[in-house]
């Protein structure tokens, strides 16, 4: 089938096409306690197709892009061409060139990941996990992938990625007498990694047996908030999207390369370096996902940024060279121990319903639903309240710790330290 | 016109029928859902034009169900050939085998399940549409977006970008059982328009936009949009933090509609009674909110983009009364979670795609309407904020706590509107509080379909929520 669609693009008299070839073996597992609410397996394949055509003598460049179906006709794959490139020359963006291929070697010759083993992991952590009357494990649902993605495009690039990709959905209660509570986790990575696993759920379960201590938040106006689970990562996230090519081309970031973003900031700079590996990312590859390489490449050093990365097309509106797509990113640790930036009065959150960061406007907002709130040497389990204030002025006195933590394919300082954060309390 | 049926399933069903007819050799029940629907997602901006024909809805596929000593198993694929339906069954058999085996060895136990029931039904729904999207002609459109991005560009201050989005689906799905046989094929429609400004060092976005369950014919309408989407931005420009407490809030339709959909809306899905994951279940009967607090749930009690005539179980679409006036009355339920449960199914079983799991999903969730005038309960207020426009909101069945990032309010002092706008305004608190402290309720309501809905951090479908103004006190910060 796909030979016969390349045949086709080759002579559709088409300036460019890509075509993205996705094929999944699945295997799922859903728990109610430990007990098998039901279990699925998936083989898939998804088909990508993208076109391209010239327009106004060169001048802009037209672009169409849409999914055939694995088993479709040499009919169903000329009538998708012919709408595709009818729909491209509609599409009048400025002229860009086509990526051409890196002269990397044409496929990695390596098995697909089986997911069985995978799956099998994550239920023997579950098995392992700890579980005592007061804290346990409410419900989980398992999903291990084995992905092959090939990508061929008109100008020659033809490389193949295979790798896995699982996550695991873990619902903890606690639970008092009559009162009890949960905690929502959903891990992803490539594999399983059960050490990691089970020193997070452990964690988690211990989140769990204090918050049915917690208190309402008190009304507090402004605290020092302490970042130290995933929700850090939406902070990470708002520097890494405004380093964003599309970003930056639509005119939603007013980064400049070499101009400071916080001048005369006083507390850690941010570094920022997207990364082609880091240990058992799900995002871990050499090509993105229009076939360029992926190098080590720091986009943000000591608050200034130094390289804007994205697709072809607005790598190339902004004359960014060798860009990608990255996957991966690491932010460096800063200069003080986790213990350190705990020592002063703050309120560490640890748990919020969604904690947020809005991209553009860099305003943040989350519910909180656990925090450690550490007055005059006294700490105080609380729930309830928001938080909110905008990244715009934290970043002037932003603390980072010097441990780092990973969470899938993201690597940032363990503790983050947000200052005078607006703190709504729970207390009427 | 009628929205005409997928060919593609109709070509393979027999050989479907054929696949069932195997299973039913090894398995106590099977039944398929196969899917075809198609579409296109149109974004035109100043800065950049795309044109796919993918959506958050289209696929083609097909999932196999399965029941045997207790346990349902499912195997999901897109390659079959219908006159060779036993390489599909020997790949799945082998798949969902090697499953158990491994589950044997991990010595995991099932939750033991009845099994589904499977009286003969057949039903063959074609939807009222005026055009189609496979039909739609495209540069016509792309005219019609560019007009209002341009439109938008030169009417809007400080304008960065101005961009006008359509999206329509023809949805097509196929149910099948030994004895059931369920077609159904409608038409959904989204379009918007989302102005972005900068001014003073400060980027905000003002966005608008309308949905149905109609064809493009919508996107005749999308010009509209344009003028609260411009005005919108203007107010988030000039915007204020709102001063963190608790006020006498007025919420807009839209608004109402999240809190609908967050508040109850996910509180209820029964697949959360089954694992005790909703505090709902223990206040069936009981109260939850104010005498003026009535809500709706169902795929047939407003007709926008998710109003379908059967789920992905194949049942049929329904209109649930989960709060009457204050008390709890009862949930919404999946066709597994109803068979564990003791209850009937209510056709709110929902996947994200032919790929995913079956859960319990809302559809159309809308609080009733009441017998205020908005003009009323803005001269009720001494001192607070009528709520309007939302950016996301987040479930907390099991603990009845609510988060609803709120685009904007608009402040009221005695009785007025002041003029002066906070943003944006993240209201929080405990769900029984909010509901019970529901005072007045407008006649009018307003139904969204725009945008989707999670079930906590994946599982993404369309639904659509709404109801009237209300008047109530909220926690805003």
């Amino acid at each position: 089938m796909l030979n016969t669609l390349l045949d086709l693009l080759k002579n559709a008299s088409l300036t460019g096409w890509e075509v993205t070839d996705t094929q999944t073996l699945g295997w799922e597992f859903y728990l109610i306690g430990h007990r098998l609410d039901q279990h699925r397996a998936k083989q898939v394949e998804h088909i990508r197709v993208k076109v391209y055509v010239s327009l106004d003598g060169g001048r802009l460049l037209g672009s169409a892009s849409g999914e055939i179906a694995p088993t479709a006709s040499r009919a169903d794959m000329e009538k998708l061409i012919a709408e595709l490139k009818t729909n491209a020359s509609l599409v009048k963006n400025p002229s860009y060139t086509l990526l051409p291929p890196s002269g990397a070697p044409k496929a990695a010759a390596v098995p697909a990941p089986d997911p069985a083993p995978i799956a099998e992991a994550f239920l023997d952590a579950l098995a392992d996990l700890p579980e005592t009357k007061t804290a346990y494990l409410n419900s989980a649902e398992i999903f291990a992938n084995s992905i092959r993605r090939r990508l061929i495009t008109s100008t020659g690039i033809d490389v193949e990625s295979v790798y896995p990709s699982s996550a695991l959905e873990a619902v903890l209660n606690a639970r008092e007498g009559d009162h009890e509570i949960e905690l929502y986790r959903m891990y992803e990575s490539g594999t399983c990694d059960k050490a990691e696993t089970l020193t997070s759920l452990n964690e988690t379960m211990r989140f769990g047996v204090d918050r049915l201590r917690a208190m309402p938040t008190p009304k507090l106006e402004k605290a020092d908030v302490i970042f130290s689970t995933d929700a850090a990562l939406a902070i990470f996230d708002w520097y890494f999207i405004r380093m964003n090519a599309a970003f930056k081309f639509r005119g939603l970031s007013d980064w400049e390369p070499g101009r400071d973003i916080a001048p005369g900031a006083s507390g850690d700079r941010v570094t920022l370096t997207a990364v082609s590996f880091l240990p058992n990312s799900s995002d871990n590859a050499s090509y993105d996902a229009e076939g360029a390489p992926i190098r080590d490449t720091v986009m943000i050093r000591q608050n200034v940024p130094e390289r804007f990365l994205g697709g072809r097309q607005f790598s190339c509106y902004l004359g960014l060279q060798d860009s990608f797509i990255p996957g991966n990113y690491r932010v460096e640790g800063g200069s003080r121990s986790a213990q350190e930036l705990r020592e002063q009065d703050h309120l560490e959150i640890v748990e919020f319903s969604d904690f947020q960061v809005d991209p553009l406007t860099g305003d943040i907002a989350g519910e909180i639903r656990l925090g450690y709130l550490k007055q005059g040497g006294r700490t105080t389990v609380v729930t309830g309240g928001s938080v909110s204030g905008s990244m715009k002025s934290f970043i002037n006195s932003l603390l980072l710790s010097r441990e780092t933590r990973q969470y899938n394919n993201r690597l940032i300082p363990f503790v983050t330290l947000l200052k005078d954060v607006t703190v709504t309390g729970a207390e009427a | 016109m009628q929205a005409p049926f997928s060919p593609y399933l109709t070509a393979i069903a027999p050989g479907l029928k054929k696949l069932i007819a195997l299973l039913e050799e090894r398995y106590d029940y099977a039944s398929v859902l196969s899917t075809d629907s198609t579409g296109f997602a149109v974004r035109i901006s100043q800065r950049a034009k795309s044109v796919d024909n993918q959506t958050m809805t289209t696929e083609r596929g097909t999932v196999a169900r399965v029941y045997k000593d207790g346990l349902y198993s499912e195997y999901a694929f897109n390659r079959f050939d219908p006159d060779h339906p036993e390489i599909t069954f020997s790949e799945m058999t082998a798949a969902l085998d090697a499953q158990l085996a491994l589950l044997r060895r991990a010595g995991t136990k099932p939750y033991e399940t009845p099994v589904l029931p499977d009286e003969p039904q057949t039903l063959s729904v074609e939807m009222e549409t005026e055009r189609l999207p496979e039909t739609e002609d495209m540069g016509r459109l792309i005219a019609a977006l560019t007009a209002v991005s341009d439109e938008g560009m030169a009417r809007g201050r400080d304008l960065v970008d101005c961009a006008a989005s359509a999206q329509s689906t023809h949805i097509c799905k196929l149910f099948l059982t030994a004895r059931r046989d369920l077609r159904q094929s409608y038409v959904y429609s989204e379009g918007s328009v989302v102005c972005i400004a900068s001014r003073d060092g400060r980027t905000e976005m003002g966005r608008e936009g309308l949905s149905g369950r109609v064809g493009p014919e919508l996107f005749d309408d999308l010009r509209g949009c344009l003028d609260e989407a411009l005005k919108s931005v203007e107010e988030l420009l000039s915007a204020e933090h709102v001063a963190p407490g608790e006020y006498d809030i007025i919420t807009s339709p839209d608004v109402t509609g999240l809190i609908a959909h967050e508040a109850f809306g996910h509180g209820v899905e029964m697949d959360m009674f089954v694992k005790r994951r909703a505090l709902g279940a223990d206040y069936i009967g009981k109260r939850v909110g104010s005498d003026r607090v009535t809500m709706h749930e169902g795929a047939l009690c407003a007709v926008d983009v998710t109003s379908y005539a059967f789920d992905d179980e194949g049942t049929l679409a329904g209109d649930v009364t989960e709060i009457d006036h204050g008390i709890l009355k009862t949930g919404i339920c999946d066709a597994l979670s109803a068979l564990r449960l003791g209850t009937v199914p209510t056709g709110n079983g929902k996947r994200e795609n032919f790929e995913h799991k079956v859960y319990t999903r809302m559809t159309n969730t809308l609080f009733d309407s009441g017998s205020d005038t908005l003009e009323d309960m803005i001269a009720s207020v001494s001192f607070g904020y009528l709520l309007k426009g939302y950016t996301s909101g987040m479930e907390d069945p099991k603990h009845w706590g609510i988060q609803c990032i709120v685009e904007k309010g608009y402040e009221i002092r005695d009785g007025k509107l002041t003029g002066k706008v906070v943003a944006p305004v993240v209201m929080t608190g405990y769900v029984p509080d909010l509901l019970g402290s529901v005072s007045m309720v407008s006649f009018d309501r307003g139904v969204f379909g725009n945008g989707g809905c999670g079930k906590g951090h994946k599982e993404w479908v369309k639904v659509a929520d709404g109801g009237p103004y209300l008047k109530a006190k909220g926690r805003l910060g």
